[in-house]
Parts: structure tokens; sequence; C-alpha cells
């Protein structure tokens, strides 16, 4: 590699509080190549574009040269000027205004301009779609384009400013096939001008069509840059996984009869062909990157998402759910991802947040509440789930993450379901309770309570479930029995669908 | 959204018409033109004040103190003239001075500390008042002085009217036109104008492409005062004297001209020629109450009406827009 690279960072850290989002990470782009960025789900894309866009900045003794020289990227507008253009996944367009605004806008702020000529903003746009060779209206209301007509929006925007780099996130998420080949003839346009793109997709197929070199992130860790010809779809996989700290595997219990059953379940625009069994006293996993629908399908269960077709049996009778009432009538709680913002009341007591739920037996005489059964039933679950410490009167936002999730879960026993869906339990809880919270789950299925679980974390995954369920683009793509069970193996059907099937 | 608004502005265009041909089926003297003057006259202030608003609330946010600054700036170019004599120019640039500095103030509460729009701008409503009132414990201010008077009596292009009167149009309008094509012309060809359409429309998208948003929100909020000294002014000169209460509950009249002329409470949308034609709404209908006979609550109940039925129209449309966007990209 004789050539200068366009891009050298080297060095990059990036600590929130808590965690370590980046850790002495590098990335190295040459001028007109198409690099690849891989990684799970938090294993520091979307840091490392951030800092590369001037939203957020490294730790100090950060390394970053652009075309050799040291290179200050304090905010979006130094970014630009610096010849980088990232190309958000919501595009970051304005819906309000007309496509030559939009493509010419950066422009004009960047050159410091006060006022608007509208002759230039046109002419702007025209060389910018012109060096695409796409034709669109500029004078058309941005929000009427189709998605894939308002990411062309977005690349002209970059050229408009003579981007030398783009860094394209997630581009293909929301296009159809027909739409990606043209977004990649796109890109070899701008290949062909010297532009260096990275492209930043959980679609690895589309990868290896795309991108020369590969660079893989895991944990917020690098772990190397690879050429395309050194790598396969397997051994890339195997990368990003790697070998991490496994949590105690709980002991598993016998698992009854079936309790709940999905057949066919289809949202447009959500999921497809949903059909699985939930058993009393199981576990069952459910996973896949974000985005791949798992919480639109929990919600189907709960009535906050009501399905197009389908059909839902509880006990081997039909059942149909339209609202969180009717679902919790059935017996099904839901504990939604984000226990801060959805389950709890962060300035009331623990005590409060427990009766909330409890509010109809302890309801006395003239529906006034019963203190003393109150204080006897909020003790009874915190001593239940070893809540600590053990003060109902505390304020629950004074409660660790761990705790909190227990209030949480306290909550939602008192309401005695048959089911349990919880969405991603134990994020940003740390390592020790989370395995206190993986043995409280276990406890309740082995009191045959079915519980459907989806996390992202597949270590916890293959901690705690029975059986993992494995979703991709909307479908269930894989089924495992949690003794066949790996990180490969579920990695493989998250990226890649089921083995066989034709893939976009 | 400009096709949205366009449309928005021909619906209220089309509501505009057929209400003056109803007026004027039932009154004779609502389509004369020193009527028709006099209307406009009686709401340049209105439309100065909903000219500065539209800008705040395609930001995204509103401005309820300006019912209490144009007050506090017409007791304090009273107060200046009633003292010093001055002269025109002074006056205006008193009054312009003292809009931006509140103007200012409540930018940066708004952009820089974060805090609400509605909280802001409330509070800083209630002090304006409450200093108001402990600075002039409510009387008039009378005594202008003869070449502030003269100035009202201002009309330009006199014509005659079938009668043979000779009408002119009132130095008031003149005004107006003159903040309205400003304003237009503001929004339309600068870097800043166009800031606000893009700070409301996606505040993230507007800081990723480099936009200062502080910055932006400040000089609306500061805009709106500076309207808000003209309107002091404008208004002054129309009664000749100064009522420190003449506009207690202003503002609400404000905001509902710049709604009813299409721009959403929401942020991202609105425009000068709509928010012109929200307050010719808002003044015709006034007009033809009184030419009716009818009892001028109607115009309250019918504006808010008005509103609200605006209003939800446009959340049932972005709802439904929101509805029908796929969540997941579902392979098929």
């Amino acid at each position: 590699m004789s050539q200068m690279p366009f891009l050298q960072m080297r060095n990059i850290n990036k600590t929130f509080p808590g965690v370590r989002a980046l850790d002495a990470v590098r990335l190295e782009i040459l001028p007109g190549e198409v690099h690849a960025l891989v990684g799970e789900n938090g294993a520091g894309k979307s840091t490392l574009i951030k800092i590369l866009a001037g939203v957020e900045q490294p730790d100090p003794g950060a390394e970053i040269l652009i075309d050799g020289k040291p290179a200050n990227i304090r905010q979006p507008i130094d970014a630009n000027q610096q010849g980088i253009a990232v190309i958000y996944q919501d595009f970051s367009l304005f819906p309000n205004l007309t496509v030559a605004e939009n493509i010419s806008f950066g422009k004009e702020i960047g050159l410091g301009k006060r006022f608007v000529n509208w002759f230039e903003i046109k002419e702007t746009a025209t060389n910018a779609l012109a060096e695409l060779g796409v034709e669109l209206d500029l004078n058309l209301q941005l929000e009427r384009l189709p998605v894939a007509k308002q990411q062309l929006v977005a690349i002209a925007r970059a050229l408009a400013f003579n981007a030398r780099f783009i860094i394209m996130d997630e581009p293909t998420s929301s296009l159809s096939r027909g739409e990606v080949e043209s977004l990649f003839k796109i890109i070899g346009t701008l290949k062909e001008k010297g532009i260096a793109i990275l492209f930043v997709s959980h679609r690895l197929q589309e990868l290896f069509t795309i991108a020369e070199r590969f660079t893989v992130l895991r944990d917020g860790k690098y772990i190397g840059t690879y050429l395309k010809d050194e790598l396969n779809e397997e051994k890339l996989i195997s990368l990003m996984v790697g070998r991490r700290i496994e949590f105690i595997k709980q002991s598993r219990s016998k698992t009854g009869p079936v309790l709940l059953e999905v057949k066919s379940l289809t949202k447009k625009g959500n999921f497809k062909d949903i059909s699985f069994t939930l058993h009393k006293g199981e576990i069952l996993g459910l996973t896949g990157l974000v985005g791949a629908g798992r919480t639109e399908v929990v919600q189907a269960l709960f009535g906050l998402n009501v399905p197009d077709s389908g059909e839902i049996y509880l006990d081997g009778v039909k059942v149909n759910i339209r609202s969180p009432e009717e679902a919790m009538g059935l017996g099904i709680g839901y504990i939604p991802e984000g226990r801060q913002r959805e389950g709890l009341v962060l300035r009331q007591s623990v005590a409060q947040n427990i009766s909330l739920a409890l509010l109809k037996k302890i309801r006395g005489k003239f529906g006034l509440l019963n203190a003393g059964k109150e204080k006897e039933l909020v003790e009874e679950y915190m001593e239940a789930l070893d809540v600590r410490p053990r003060l109902p009167n505390m304020l629950a936002m004074q409660l660790s993450g761990g705790n909190q999730q227990k209030v949480v879960l306290a909550k939602w026993l008192a309401t005695r379901p048959k089911i349990l869906i919880i969405d991603e339990p134990t994020n940003g809880i740390d390592v020790g309770a989370k395995a206190e919270i993986h043995k409280l789950l276990r406890q309740l299925a082995s009191q045959g309570m079915g519980i459907l679980m989806i996390s992202s974390e597949l270590p916890e995954i293959l901690a705690v479930s029975d059986r993992v369920l494995v979703m991709r683009r909307g479908r269930l793509v894989g089924e495992f029995a949690i003794e066949e069970a790996t990180q490969e193996k579920i990695m493989n059907r998250a990226f890649m669908g089921m083995p066989g099937r034709v893939t976009a | 959204m400009k096709q949205r608004t366009k449309s928005k502005e021909l619906w209220i265009f089309i509501i505009l018409v057929v209400l003056s041909v109803l007026i004027s089926a039932r009154s004779n003297v609502f389509l004369r033109p020193d009527n028709l003057i006099d209307l406009l006259k009686n709401n340049a202030v209105l439309g100065i004040m909903a000219l500065g608003m539209t800008l705040v609330i395609i930001t995204g946010g509103i401005d309820l103190s300006v019912g209490a600054a144009v007050a506090v700036l017409t007791v304090l170019i009273g107060k200046f003239m009633v003292t010093f004599g001055g002269n025109l120019l002074l006056t205006f640039l008193v009054a312009v001075a003292g809009g931006v500095i509140i103007g200012i103030i409540n930018g940066t509460l708004i952009a820089r500390a974060n805090i609400p729009a509605i909280v802001v701008t409330l509070g800083s409503m209630s002090i304006i008042n409450g200093l108001m009132l402990y600075y002039t414990n409510g009387s008039w201010i009378n005594d202008l002085p003869a070449w502030f008077i003269d100035f009202g009596k201002i009309t330009l292009f006199k014509f005659h009217d079938a009668g043979g009167n000779v009408v002119g149009i009132p130095i008031q309008i003149i005004i107006f036109l003159i903040m309205a094509l400003l304003t237009w012309a503001l929004l339309k060809y600068t870097l800043m104008g166009r800031a606000v359409y893009a700070v409301g429309g996606n505040p993230v998208s507007a800081k990723r492409v480099g936009i200062n948003i502080e910055r932006t929100l400040i000089f609306v909020y500061a805009y709106m005062g500076f309207l808000a000294g003209v309107a002091a002014v404008t208004h002054t000169s129309i009664m000749r004297q100064v009522d420190p209460n003449a506009f207690l509950g202003f503002e609400l009249q404000v905001v509902a001209a710049v709604v009813v002329g299409g721009a959403s409470l929401a942020g991202g949308n609105g425009s000068i020629i709509g928010t012109v034609l929200g307050v010719l709404f808002m003044a015709v209908l006034n007009n033809g109450l009184i030419l009716t006979h009818i009892p001028t609550f109607w115009q309250k109940i019918i504006v808010g009406l008005i509103i609200i039925l605006a209003v939800s129209f446009d959340v049932i449309q972005r709802k439904r827009m929101e509805k029908s966007l796929p969540r997941v990209d579902v392979e098929y």
C-alpha cells in the first residue's frame, strides 16, 4: 500500500460513565476504497461514526490524520470541511424543504453565506445529481420522495460539498433489492471519482459484494482489518462473536404442556409468518439483531401492536388480543425494555411502586387503601425477590439498576401472570446483578410460569433459555434446543438467515 | 410540506372568500373601501405581531409574552415622548431596542438553558405585566406630542371612492405591508430564514449540517421583539394615547392568526402568505360579526373551533403517516 491513506485513526478511546464504548480502536481508509465496518449490536460502530462526524469527541490521546496531517474534528461542520460526510440511517434530511435545498444546504452553510441565492442552490443541486447520474424534481418537497430517492438526495448533499469520504450507516436497510443494486452502481461511480466509502451493514452478503476491506469491532475493541479475500462469512461471524465470558448456566426445570401457541402471525412492515409455542415452566429466548422485529412480535402478544393475520392460542383456546388490558386479563405480563422509562415511577418509593400493581388487592372499605395489608404484601415481595436494601420507603431512583429491575419484576409478579414477556431484562445492569435476575427468572419458570425473553446478549440467552428462537428481518429463521445452541450458530442465522434460503 | 402548506393556504383563502361573500350579502357596508381600509388598519398591529410569531412557531416554539411586551413598549415610548419629546426615528429606535432586549432574554433562556418556550415566555409575560403595573399603576398616558399624532394620521395613495370621498391608505397599513415584505424576504432569501425552517423541520439534522441552533432561536425571539417594538409604535399612532392594559390576552389572538394561517405548532412549516391570510380571516370575521349584529363573542368561539380543527387535522395526518411507515424491513 504505497497510497497515502485519506484517513488514519489510531488509539481511539471513548468512555461514557460506566461504559467503555471504544477501546484503542483504529481505522484506516484509502482513497476510493469501499471499506466495511462490522460488529454486533453494541460493538462500537455507531460511536466510531459519531466521532468521525464530529458529534462525539474521543478521549484524550486519540490520533486522527487526514491526508497524513493531524486533524481536529470538534463539530459536524469541521468534518464536512475536511471532506467527511455521514449518511445516517435516517438520512438527516429536512422533510419540509425542497430537494434542491436539502442538497445545497450543507455547502451554503459551509461557505458561511448570509443570503440565499436560489439560482445557485438549484445549480449546486443539479450538478450534484448529474454527477450521480440521477434525475429528481428539484422543487419537490423531500417528504414526498420515496425512501430510496431520499437516500440519493443525502448522497448528492455529500457530493455538493466535495466530500472525499462518505460514511453510510446501514444504507440498504430500507431498500428493495433493485434499489440496493442501483445504490451499488452509485457507489461504483463514487469510487471512480476517488471517493472512499465506509459501509456499515449487518447484511454480510452485501458487504462481500461491495467491500474490499473489512474492519471488525467487538465489544468496543479493534479486532482487525482484513482484505476481502482473507475472509468468508463464517470467519467474519466468528471474528465478530469471539469468545466471551459466559454466565453461569442456570439449572433447568422440566417444562410442562403448551401454554401459548402462535400460528403464522403477520403484520405488514413488522413481521411475517411467525409461529412458535411456549410451554409451561419454559424460558423461551428470542434473539436476533436490533431491528429484526423481536419487540414488534411480543408487542403483538400484549395487544400493543395488533397483527394483520395469524392466530394466538392460550391453553388451546383461540384468543384475540387487542389491548394490554385484554392481555393482562388473559394472564400475560410484559416488561418492556427501558425499565426506568416505562416500568417505574422513579420519584416514588419502592413500596408505592410495588403496590401500584396491588391496588385491587389492598383496597379496603369505601375504596380506601388498607395500609397494613399493603405493608405486608410489599414486604413479602421485597423478600421474595431479594430487593436490597430492604427499605420500602426508599425512592425507586435511589436503587441500583439490578434492584430497580427486581422492583419492576415484583410489580408484575403481583398480578400473577401465567406468561411473562420480558424485553432485554438485564440491559445496563452489572454482571453480578445480571446473574441474580437470571436466577430469579429460572425460579419463576420452575414455579410454572412461561417466560418469553428477548435478549441481544447471546451469553444471557444461552445461560437462561430452554429453547432459542432467532429472528432476522421480520422472520423466524432459527429454533435451537439449548443443548445444541451456540453463539456461532445463532449469529449465523441472525446475520444470514436460514441455510439454503436465498436472501437479499 | 410546501405543497401541503400551499393547499392549506388555498383552503384558508377559499374560506376567506366564502366568508366575505356571506358577509357582503348581509351587509352592504362590508365591501366599501373605507370599511375595508379601517378593517386593515385596526388589524395592522395583530398582523405585525403575527409575522414574528410565524417565525417562532416554525422553529417549534411559542411566545406568550408578546402581549405583555408590546404593552410595556407602548408605555415606554409614551413616557419617552412625554418626557423627552424626541422624534419619530428615536421613538422607533427606543421601541425596537426594548423589544429586541426582551426577545434576546427569552431566546437565550430557551436556547441556552433549554427551558421550554412556553414556560419561559409565560414567566416573562407575568414579570413584564407585574413590572408595568408597578410602574404605571394602570394609568393611561395622554398628551403625546403633536408630531406623533400627525404621523398617525398620514395617508398615502389617495383616491376617490364611488361616493366621491377622498380615501387613502393609512400609514399603519403601509407599515404592516413593509414588515410583511421584509419578513417574507428574510425567510426566503437569507440563510437565517432557511435555518429557521431547518431547525423546525429536523433539529438533529440541522445540527449535523452545521447550523447554530442556539443562534437561530435567539434570533427568532429577538426578531419577534423587534416586531413587537414596531407594533407598539403602530398601535400608539392609531390610539394616540397609551393604555397599559390594552393587550391583555392579545398573545392568544396572535397565535390563533398564525395557526389559522396554516403554521404547525409542531414546527417546520408555516408561511408569511398563510399568516397574512390568517390575520385577514380574523379581521374579516370580527368585522363581519359586528356588521351583521352578531355578538362578538362568536368570534372567539369560531376562531377556537377553527384552531382545534386545523391542529387535529395536522395531528391525524401525521399519525396516519407514522402508522403506515414500516418498523421492520421484513424479508418477503
